[in-house]
């Protein structure tokens, strides 16, 4: 078949200008758009090639049903924020408008500073979502990440690259240790890894106060009362304006390390016999367990890669944006990244996306503040009422599947019509 | 059979039409309902009758055709309108409260009493009245979880009669009753309609309606495909009308003299369940290739835990299992799929199959981590789609991908998911439970038959079975699980159900082991 052999140019095709489309588009570059777009286009007729017509329609449909459920609840979110402003005072037009302006343009930089951490914390918990674990301690693999981030980052003296893959690899190897106990104890005591991962949260969030006291930096020179000595600049990430001289000064790779975890993350979950096992156990462990599959290990597996990639939003803190570590209690990385997965339906690609969603609208927020001093809560209100109807589709599928598990169990041609005629 | 009040119709569904998205459940069924009139509804699973009863209990909105009670056209938002007017139904599976009294079974919802107080003296007089009135005796004071299945039915009823219900609905009631339980109902049933009461039978097998029904309705793929008086009518009359085409009611193993060696042993196995308690209580067995032992036992004697621990998914407290001459007591469950032992759970919803994984990743479960399924670390998924395509056609299982969820295919089909994929391992060994729970005739009909196509592969087969009927048609020997034990052994040929049944009910337990 010519399709086939034709399958590495296409790919590489596809890859070239989706990868330069991303990486103009994230340095506000906006024409970067149409790459992105040439590439989706190759990307379907390469489909249509190697499938008929209908097929690839079928498939593009599925794919675009998928994306209208967060778009629904985005959608009925902002009509009610409107409504909201519209009952306090607020020109919802203005209020949008800066809002948008602010997420997805004139502060896009900043958008994608925010997303950047929440894309490692939003994959921590999809991951363990997918092993049927909910790892809510993700906010203290990140403090633990970012210790441990900040601490090789002063000490270690290594040629730049060399110097970046091994802070990568043990950040996320200690925050990965860091669930090892929780896990220990899930696996042999059944205590709940959502309390045992919290309470680590805890410890580790205000050891990072002992941390920055004890690699403290001098409080005269600096506006922050407690912070750490400054990492070396040799171990800062790279940043887009050493390629794209237009971008923002700010704006590091971080955000391109983490698109890169999480289409690995995808590759493990669906593409490999670990993340196999990982979701077996995840949806249904008892069957999982009669077909061979430890329940245990797998858990153990999950935790710990959760944790891997909890830390490294601390990584992507300190060596990216900060390069040292300010005392700051309330990082909310970890929380938010619980926002992202589930807004996402636990897809490791879905936390890409949602992540720049809940990035821009942080942005967004504080531009609109700023421009039309419309009070900054209203995003927050805004998120709040997202993440309640992504719930409530949860809540909604939940009956849902119910109500279909009790028809297949009286009377099936409802439910079996669909896949048996 | 019918008196002479019967002639009058008390309820009438006249063309009822219910679309479900993308599926006609119903399709313009009337049917009627005489006073006194024990009506059988006879289909397979999906052909519509579950849903027809839904409609009539307002659990669905018709979208076409009404529902005449007592010659008043009635229009049911809930079910709460269909009690109101005297319908009662006894689900399939119980609605009842585990850890309360019988009396505050059936009073719930409509407690004596005034104000937030209940009455509970009264209640329990009422219940007390109502259970002497209709001979459906069972002790008012009973915590739920302490009485048999078959008593739990009667609470249903007697929760029915409580709210004064003209019209009965059972929903497949024997499926959960021993042969002696299902007489008990019968009885019941017959005394119920004695006192007046109008009685509607839901189910698929055969046997029962002409037993118990006066006259039958047959559904087929949402629509009325017959109607007729049981005493006019044969049971295959009745599996052809139900099915559409001729069905073999019990397949034909041939008969064939098992020489060979027991390949698979249990000697003196004991479990010991979650209360402490033994499950499974000194057991031994064994069965040689090229046999189906059938183990018949009322639901609850152990059969979990001897299956389970077979699997390797549950801890044995003493005693062996012997497989090929090798000690495989304490294996884990993957040596065990190493070893060529399949296994079909009872709980196939639980154990066999995650559902809202694809179909193709469900056929390959368990040989996941092994060529040519995966290399290194990746899946082979080319390789695991086409394998699953030949499975899907080779086990006919209906539907349109291997790509969609489990979960969306009918029980029957899932049922096949299942076989497909351990009777497709080449095995030696097969634990099979229940594999036709819940299933309709055209899919008993199929699993029977791959079954026994597996015993004359010479396969050692354990067959463990609620089902009488399926033990007797399958079984070369038949073994009776009681307590945790095995009190009895039968040659399928020299005996009957009701033999069976008695050792099943702990008759002459003692010094009857063989």
């Amino acid at each position: 078949m010519t399709a086939q052999k034709l399958k590495p140019l296409f790919l590489t095709i596809i890859i070239i200008l989706a990868v330069a489309g991303l990486v103009l588009y994230l340095a506000s570059v906006f024409y970067g758009l149409f790459f992105i777009l040439a590439a989706v286009i190759v990307f379907y007729l390469y489909k249509r090639m190697i499938t008929d017509k209908a097929t690839a329609r079928e498939e593009m449909r599925a794919a675009l049903k998928k994306l209208s459920i967060p778009g629904i609840g985005i959608l009925a979110a902002i009509v009610i924020g409107a409504i909201i402003m519209l009952f306090t005072g607020y020109n919802p037009l203005q209020a949008y408008r800066a809002l948008f302006y602010g997420g997805f343009v004139k502060n896009w930089h900043v958008s994608i500073l925010n997303a950047s951490p929440l894309i490692f914390t939003g994959l921590s918990v999809a991951f363990a979502f997918n092993a049927g674990l909910f790892n809510i301690g993700a906010e203290g693999q990140y403090y633990v990440g970012a210790m441990v981030a900040t601490f090789l980052g002063i000490k270690l003296g290594l040629p730049p690259v060399l110097a970046i893959i091994i802070i990568f690899l043990v950040t996320g190897s200690v925050a990965a240790a860091y669930n090892y106990i929780p896990a220990l104890l899930k696996v042999k005591t059944g205590a709940h890894e959502v309390i045992t991962t919290m309470m680590f949260a805890h410890i580790a969030r205000y050891l990072s106060s002992v941390f920055i006291r004890g690699m403290g930096g001098d409080p005269n020179t600096s506006a922050h009362a407690y912070v750490t000595d400054p990492i070396l600049e040799s171990n800062w990430l790279p940043r887009f304006k050493q390629f794209i001289p237009s971008a923002n000064y700010r704006l590091h790779t971080g955000i391109l390390i983490g698109i890169a975890t999480a289409l690995f993350v995808y590759y493990l979950l669906f593409y490999t016999k670990w993340g196999f096992e990982i979701r077996a156990v995840g949806q249904n462990k008892d069957a999982a367990r009669a077909q061979g599959i430890s329940v245990g290990k797998n858990i153990f597996r999950a935790l710990l890669f959760a944790g891997f990639l909890a830390g490294l939003s601390g990584f992507n803190e300190v060596l990216g944006l900060n390069h040292k570590l300010f005392e700051n209690l309330q990082a909310n990385y970890g929380w938010n990244g619980i926002s992202v997965a589930l807004l996402a339906s636990n897809h490791p690609i879905g936390v890409i996306f949602t992540s720049i969603l809940w990035g821009a609208l942080n942005a967004g927020g504080q531009y609109m503040a700023r421009t039309e001093q419309i009070p900054n809560s209203i995003v927050e209100i805004i998120k709040g009422i997202i993440l309640f109807l992504i719930v409530a589709r949860y809540i909604y599928s939940y009956i849902g599947n119910r109500i279909k598990k009790r028809r297949k169990l009286k009377h099936p041609a409802e439910t079996s019509g669909e896949a048996a005629t | 059979m019918p008196e002479g009040t019967m002639n009058s119709a008390i309820l009438e569904m006249k063309n009822i039409t219910k679309q479900f998205p993308r599926v006609l459940a119903n399709h313009d069924i009337s049917i009627t309902l005489k006073k006194g009139e024990i009506l059988g509804l006879l289909g397979e699973n999906g052909a519509g009758k579950s849903t027809l009863m839904n409609v009539l209990y307002g659990l669905y909105k018709p979208t076409s055709g009404e529902i005449i009670l007592e010659g008043e056209k009635q229009e049911f938002h809930s079910p709460r309108d269909a009690i109101r007017v005297g319908l009662g139904m006894v689900h399939q599976h119980f609605m009842l409260v585990e850890t309360l009294t019988v009396t505050e079974n059936i009073i719930l919802g409509n407690e004596p009493g005034r104000g937030g107080l209940i009455d509970y003296k009264e209640a329990r007089k009422e219940v007390k009245a109502l259970s002497e009135k209709y001979h459906l005796e069972v002790d008012p004071d009973a915590k739920i979880e302490s009485i048999s299945v078959g008593l739990q039915q009667r609470v249903e009823i007697l929760k029915a009669l409580y709210r004064q219900a003209k019209v009965l609905i059972l929903d497949e009631p024997t499926a959960v009753l021993t042969p002696q339980e299902v007489d008990e109902l019968f009885e019941v049933i017959q005394e119920l309609r004695k006192s007046g009461v109008s009685i509607i039978i839901i189910t698929h097998k055969l046997e029962e309606i002409k037993e118990i029904a006066d006259r039958v309705y047959i559904l087929r793929r949402g629509e009325l495909v017959g109607e007729r008086l049981t005493k006019d009518v044969t049971q295959a009359d009745l599996a052809n009308l139900m099915v559409g085409r001729d069905v073999v009611l019990t397949v034909t193993k041939e008969a064939k003299k098992i020489t060979a060696e027991p390949i698979f042993i249990i000697e003196n196995l004991v479990i010991k369940n979650e209360k402490g308690i033994n499950a499974v209580d000194g057991l031994s067995l064994t069965v040689r290739p090229g046999e189906v032992v059938g183990i018949a036992g009322v639901d609850g004697n152990g059969q979990t835990e001897l299956a389970h621990a077979v699997r390797g998914i549950q801890e044995v407290n003493s005693g062996r299992i012997l497989f090929k001459d090798e000690e495989i007591t304490h294996y884990s469950t993957k040596k065990m799929i190493q070893n060529k032992m399949g296994f079909v759970p009872a709980d196939r919803q639980r154990y066999g199959l995650i559902l809202p994984m694809r179909i193709s990743e469900n056929i390959v479960i368990g040989y996941h981590d092994r060529e040519p399924y995966v290399r290194g670390i990746n899946l082979n998924l080319p390789k695991i789609s086409q394998d699953s395509e030949v499975l899907v056609k080779n086990f006919d299982i209906r539907t349109p991908s291997v790509d969609i969820p489990a979960g969306n295919l009918s029980g029957g089909n899932q049922q096949k998911v299942i076989l497909a994929r351990e009777f497709s391992r080449n095995p030696e060994f097969l634990l099979v439970s229940q594999p036709t729970r819940g299933l309709d005739v055209g899919a008993i009909e199929y699993i029977h038959s791959q079954i026994l196509a597996m015993r004359d592969k010479n396969v050692a087969i354990l067959l463990i079975s609620l089902e009488l009927e399926e033990i007797f048609s399958l079984s070369d020997r038949i073994l009776v699980l009681y307590e945790g034990k095995i009190v009895k052994e039968f040659d399928p040929e020299k005996t009957n159900d009701k033999e069976v049944g008695y050792y099943m009910t702990g008759g002459e337990k003692e010094g009857a082991a063989v």
